[in-house]
């Protein structure tokens, strides 16, 4: 399965989601192919689904999707106990797991390509709506489906390790910029005033 | 601390608008958690880590709600990573409610926890992360608020480290 191709679809599918990633080439093929406001560009490695559940559960009626990845996940698998118990119904975590530190240009394996088994820990942990995804046509049910439903997704999506990032011109809208253009869409579309933004 | 003591600090923490609490307690300050946690104008929310409890209520502040961690400040070190990206790089405030385990105000102060104590402040400079030390109750409501008040006008964390008083 290609990761570009699941992130295509996503795209094709945003509407009113709130949708955070985290530092990996996802990052950027997700900035390539949605300019959503809903966006969040988070651009650290470890951080997305913790973000993503704070912004589930200040606005519970909103479906927020986390697009993580397998070394980042691991880096933060203190997520699934916390996921496990909270179970807020409006979270999506799709892990894209391609079984290498991409990033790092060497590629050497994570613990995904050993022994280690993302949906496995996720169930254990509690969250019960977790799976493996490795066909585009299971995606297209599944993972798509998901963003229906009113219940919490895990789903650990193994990819082909894709180079396709590198070729795709990395995003230029700062950090600030992205986190303020998510809020003040958010005051849009919740017709609400963010607290911090306060007056100049 | 005082029963006393600890309502007037959630008191303090929903006069400054705090309404969206993550945490991991710790020994100093823990009553304060059943409290939060049967007010229902405030959320409450257990995380594993304090990494963790940072990120979830950044999100929760972009989400609309005036945060704050609670956490022991061995807290401090583990959250610092969270800190300096969510809440320094991306720029999000959150008002830290900190346990000041092993500092020189800290009336349990015992060798278990003087280097902890001993390197918090250093850390939370080095990450140019404002904060006070909170020793006794005097104008402890208006302490919070200037805090809170801090936070979002310089969009980042800041801390309230907890001692004196609040650690008997």
């Amino acid at each position: 399965m290609i990761r570009y191709e699941c992130l295509e679809l996503l795209a094709s599918k945003m509407n009113n989601q709130l949708l955070v990633t985290s530092q990996s080439g996802q990052r950027i093929e997700w900035s390539h192919l949605s300019r959503h406001e809903g966006n969040l560009l988070v651009g650290m490695m470890g951080c997305a689904i913790g973000v993503a559940t704070g912004l589930a559960l200040a606005l519970p009626h909103r479906k927020v999707i986390a697009l993580d990845s397998d070394g980042s996940v691991l880096l933060s698998l203190f997520n699934l106990p916390t996921l496990g118990n909270l179970q807020p119904n409006n979270l999506v975590v799709y892990v894209f797991d391609n079984g290498v530190y991409s990033g790092s240009r060497i590629s050497y394996p994570t613990a995904t390509s050993g022994n280690t088994d993302l949906e496995a820990m996720a169930r254990a942990a509690g969250i019960k709506n977790s799976h493996t995804i490795r066909e585009f046509e299971d995606f297209k049910v599944k993972g798509v489906e998901a963003l229906t439903r009113n219940e919490l997704g895990f789903f650990v999506c193994k990819v082909e390790e894709s180079l396709m990032h590198r070729e795709i011109p990395r995003p230029n809208t700062d950090l600030a910029e992205n986190k303020y253009t998510f809020v003040r869409y958010l005051e849009r579309t919740e017709e609400t005033t963010i607290p911090f933004i306060g007056r100049g | 601390m005082k029963d006393e003591l600890a309502k007037r600090l959630v008191q303090g923490l929903k006069n400054a608008g705090i309404d969206f609490v993550t945490y991991l307690p710790e020994t100093r300050l823990s009553q304060i958690v059943p409290l939060i946690r049967d007010d229902p104008e405030m959320t409450l929310i257990a995380a594993s880590n304090e990494q963790e409890a940072v990120t979830i209520a950044a999100g929760a502040t972009l989400g609309g709600k005036q945060a704050a961690v609670y956490m022991e400040n061995t807290g401090i070190y583990v959250s610092s990573y969270s800190l300096l990206t969510v809440g320094k790089q991306l720029g999000v405030p959150l008002l830290l409610i900190v346990g000041y385990l092993g500092g020189v105000p800290d009336q349990r102060n015992s060798f278990l926890y003087a280097i902890i104590g001993k390197h918090t402040i250093p850390v939370l400079q080095g990450m140019e992360i404002g904060h006070q030390i909170i020793e006794d109750g005097a104008n402890l409501e208006g302490r919070i608020k200037d805090a809170v008040r801090a936070a979002n006008a310089l969009r980042a964390p800041y801390a309230l480290l907890f001692a004196g008083e609040f650690s008997v």
